[in-house]
């Protein structure tokens, strides 16, 4: 999908939200139950919206909603509500509702679209696959092992449909492959787990003990859910920290402003482009921020004095990102930045990343477009002419999509 | 007898301390094994097996939230099964639970690294917590009956009192143990212990519900996926747990990197960290208090990365133009990690490492001319004085610590907070240890030293 006008974009989310009313009150209609457990739900997922994980690099967002969403056919095939009527009306309810919030927050269409879309179309997957299941040995909940079953089928079938759509719906450019999009979504597989297992958990528990069955299922998940909150938060200061020793060649002089930033921006865009994995995204990123920190060196007077090289710069920067246990496996890659990603003569190309690859790329670019002063197009074209041996043609090519989709190649006169 | 008395006090007083509490913490488990041996009913030996594996397991996944104070969440297993059997008819939960926590503490770590302390010291404190929580169940909970989905407020109130006492008796113990081990650590970890106390506290009476809801629902998917729930918790928590050691590594590694620019400073942040935790742990600050001021001694010389070297190294006196690019260095750190939140009250003490108590000298955010910089500023610089003069520098041997002393006492009032000079007195002569060289009582002497080597040999 191209990059959609947003009068275009403000006329389809119109028409999706009518689409999830009518879909709701027609669930509502269907599901025959008392309308006061269905609003109750919805409440509860409406709620349980304010209580998110937000997991950061990966551009995933859970609630504690999904955990009161993924609890419902529980609940309501216990209640006598016809499912999944019942369930998905609910949800219709508590969707609209959790829209309306998050418009008036000033979240964009273009990032709640999607979302939204996603996260319906998964949810009513997960409701018709559970009522579906449950019939023969599963028609009743026993407590017994047989009750997991209709719900593991089910939450599969959700997070299938949620990478699929995730994969597939983008109303922005497009920059990102389809494949990082899709694993970034299972990325964080963990947290959507843990809130489908708990409302799983006040499901199964809610008929024999009643309101019990809420600290029951709300106490294990509030230690996953500070585990989440912990573990995300060291990750941001972590990064803040590296982006902030990454600047010390610039502050101390030694480096070009802002090459380290610029760099980085590309390298991971590349990498996203290319659709590698959120952990391959994440090597990339902590690299190229540290691709240069060996220039610190720079400033002991007998280096200048005997001269070095850029792969000394490499070799130093290696040694001096080695010293952390997290970023092991970036030092090799970074110390290897500066290789060509084959040599003539050889039979065997040498074995270098694709980290250090796109690092290479990247920083070249950089250097040409910031240092030597060439239009984005020359410096392109540059590296177009590089790609014999020195860079590789598939993330130069990447890099050309990627500049074209941000609309900076402009023609040049020569 | 009498060999054994001699025997013991020809032991090394740590461990003398360790069997203090290794002896009457182990034998009380026993006893207490015993008593409820002898007096209570046997459990259900299947569902105890269960839960015992299952409690072993997360003993054995304790994971490590902040220095050396782990987190385990087998309370919350051993309260479930505790419920279990006080409810159920004839069998004890005081015994259950007790035998459950009598095997916990042996894990095979400690075997293989031949460590006896810990786990004697653990089965003690273990068995007994365990057993008063036990006695607690059954005496409330022991003429219930068959649970109904009503009888779950008495058997919350009943995992509340449980939970505490055992949690309560567990600090305790635990606490008594660290004092007379550690009887000259004031170990910072344990100021996190209250944090520690309430979470362990809601997960027994977390395993508690569990126990009474499993009674009554008679349902085997709940575990299943409160075990679930339980496992991406812990999961997190331990990457949590990896993520911020590699965090610590990082920043140090940096640091060394810095140091790694000049020989003579090497080891000099760190060595700074470590007098200014002493300084801390003689005020008695609190962990945070203290983690702060170790991460501020950590980074205060970050600026210096970016000064050019042969002015670091520079011998004899700077001239106004180094000087101004020296003092700048103390705005750089400033500068290096404005982006970095958490660090922000850190980089505020460590910009000010150079400010003098009467508002002299220079510094970024933390130093006003004119005012006295900051109580933790002021430790962390007595902590850079002290070891700038007590290891070598380029032009100088290291100075004698009487020396440094001698020059901390000369300024304090002026360069010195007073308060912090005499606090770091006290803490050094604590600790028993000797800084810099012997001998070494002035500058002059020290230059000479280092310029011709033979003096130094012949002593």
């Amino acid at each position: 999908m191209a990059n959609w006008h947003p009068r275009v974009l403000s006329v389809v989310s119109w028409l999706f939200l009518l689409a999830v009313v009518v879909v709701g009150v027609y669930a509502l209609v269907a599901s025959g139950g008392p309308l006061l457990y269905i609003v109750i739900a919805a409440i509860a997922i409406v709620i349980g919206s304010m209580f998110g994980v937000a997991t950061s690099n990966s551009g995933n967002h859970f609630t504690m909603g999904l955990a009161a969403a993924a609890a419902t056919p529980f609940v309501f095939s216990g209640l006598d509500i016809t499912e999944p009527a019942g369930s998905i009306a609910s949800f219709s309810l508590g969707l609209t509702v959790v829209w309306l919030i998050r418009r008036l927050r000033g979240e964009t269409e273009r990032d709640l679209l999607p979302v939204m879309i996603r996260r319906f179309a998964g949810y009513v997957v997960y409701a018709v696959v559970y009522s579906a299941m449950r019939v023969g040995l599963f028609a009743d909940l026993s407590g017994g092992w047989q009750d997991l079953f209709p719900f593991a089928v089910a939450v599969v079938a959700w997070l299938s449909v949620e990478v699929l759509l995730r994969a597939l719906i983008v109303f922005g450019p497009r920059e990102l492959s389809r494949s990082y999009l899709a694993r970034a979504m299972l990325h964080d597989l963990n947290v959507f787990m843990g809130l489908a297992l708990t409302g799983a958990l006040f499901g199964e528990l809610f008929a024999p003990v009643g309101w019990w069955a809420l600290p029951i299922a709300l106490l294990p998940y509030s230690f996953a859910h500070s585990a989440f909150k912990r573990f995300q938060e060291t990750k941001t200061t972590y990064r803040q920290t590296i982006r902030a020793l990454a600047r010390i060649p610039e502050v101390s002089g030694l480096g070009i402003d802002g090459h380290a930033d610029r760099t980085t921006d590309t390298a991971t865009s590349i990498a996203k482009e290319m659709g590698l994995g959120p952990s391959q995204v994440e090597d990339v990123e902590y690299a190229s921020l540290m691709h240069d920190i060996g220039r610190v060196s720079l400033s002991e007077p007998q280096i200048l004095k005997m001269g070095y090289t850029d792969d000394d710069i490499a070799r130093w920067s290696a040694e001096i990102i080695a010293e952390s246990a997290y970023l092991q496996r970036v030092a090799g890659q970074v110390r290897d930045q500066y290789e060509s990603y084959r040599k003539p003569g050889e039979q065997d190309d040498p074995d270098i990343s694709i980290v250090s690859r796109i690092i290479k790329v990247s920083a070249a670019y950089d250097w040409k477009v910031h240092r030597s002063g060439m239009s984005p197009l020359a410096a392109l074209e540059d590296l177009h002419a590089g790609v014999a041996y020195e860079y590789d043609p598939d993330v130069v090519a990447s890099l050309r999509r990627l500049l074209e989709a941000r609309g900076v190649l402009r023609p040049v006169r020569v | 007898m009498e060999s054994l008395r001699r025997r013991y006090w020809r032991l090394q007083p740590g461990v003398q301390r360790r069997l203090k509490i290794a002896v009457p913490y182990s034998v009380l488990g026993v006893l207490v094994l015993l008593l409820a041996g002898i007096y209570g009913s046997s459990p259900d030996w299947i569902i105890w097996a269960i839960f015992t594996a299952l409690y072993v397991t997360l003993e054995f996944f304790a994971v490590e939230v902040n220095d050396r104070l782990f987190h385990s969440s087998s309370i919350m297993v051993i309260m479930t099964a505790g419920v279990i059997f006080a409810i159920e008819p004839d069998s004890s939960a005081t015994l259950g639970m007790a035998l459950m926590a009598a095997v916990g503490p042996f894990v095979p770590d400690d075997f293989r690294e031949r460590r006896w302390f810990q786990p004697l010291a653990n089965f003690g404190q273990a068995v007994v917590s365990a057993a008063v929580a036990g006695l607690i169940l059954d005496l409330l909970l022991g003429n219930l009956g068959t649970p109904t989905p009503q009888s779950l407020y008495l058997i919350a109130l009943a995992a509340a009192v449980a939970s505490l006492a055992f949690t309560t008796v567990q600090t305790v113990l635990v606490r008594h143990a660290v004092q007379v081990v550690y009887p000259f650590d004031r170990l910072q970890p344990w100021s996190h212990l209250g944090m520690l106390f309430v979470s362990q506290f809601l997960m027994g009476l977390l395993g508690g519900l569990i126990g009474g809801a499993y009674l009554i629902a008679d349902v085997d998917a709940i575990l299943v996926l409160i075990i679930g729930v339980y496992g991406i918790g812990h999961m997190s928590l331990y990457a949590f747990s990896q993520l911020r050691v590699s965090h610590l590594s990082a920043i140090k590694g940096f640091v060394k990197t810095l140091e790694a620019k000049d020989m003579y400073t090497r080891g000099h942040t760190e060595r700074v960290a470590q007098f200014a935790e002493m300084i801390g742990v003689e005020y008695g600050f609190n962990g945070t208090q203290l983690e702060q001021i170790k991460w501020a001694a950590l980074i205060h010389d970050l600026g210096k990365l970016a000064v050019p070297t042969e002015l670091i190294r520079k011998r004899g006196r700077l001239d106004d133009e180094e000087y101004a690019q020296m003092k700048q260095h103390a705005h750089l750190v400033e500068e290096i990690l404005a982006e970095v939140d958490f660090l922000q009250p850190m980089v505020e003490i460590a910009s000010a490492h150079h400010s003098h108590y009467d508002g002299n000298g220079y510094g970024g955010r933390g130093h006003i001319e004119g005012k006295a910089p900051s109580l933790e500023s002021s430790i962390v610089a007595v902590a850079d004085a002290f070891d700038a003069m007590t290891s070598a520098r380029s032009y100088r041997m290291a100075l004698s610590q009487r020396y440094a002393l001698n020059e901390l006492r000369k300024h304090s009032g002026a360069q010195f907070h007073p308060d912090v000079v005499d606090m770091f007195e006290r803490a050094l002569r604590k600790s028993g240890r000797r800084w810099g060289a012997p001998h070494v009582n002035d500058e002059e002497m020290a230059r000479r030293l280092a310029e011709e080597p033979e003096l130094t040999l012949r002593g």
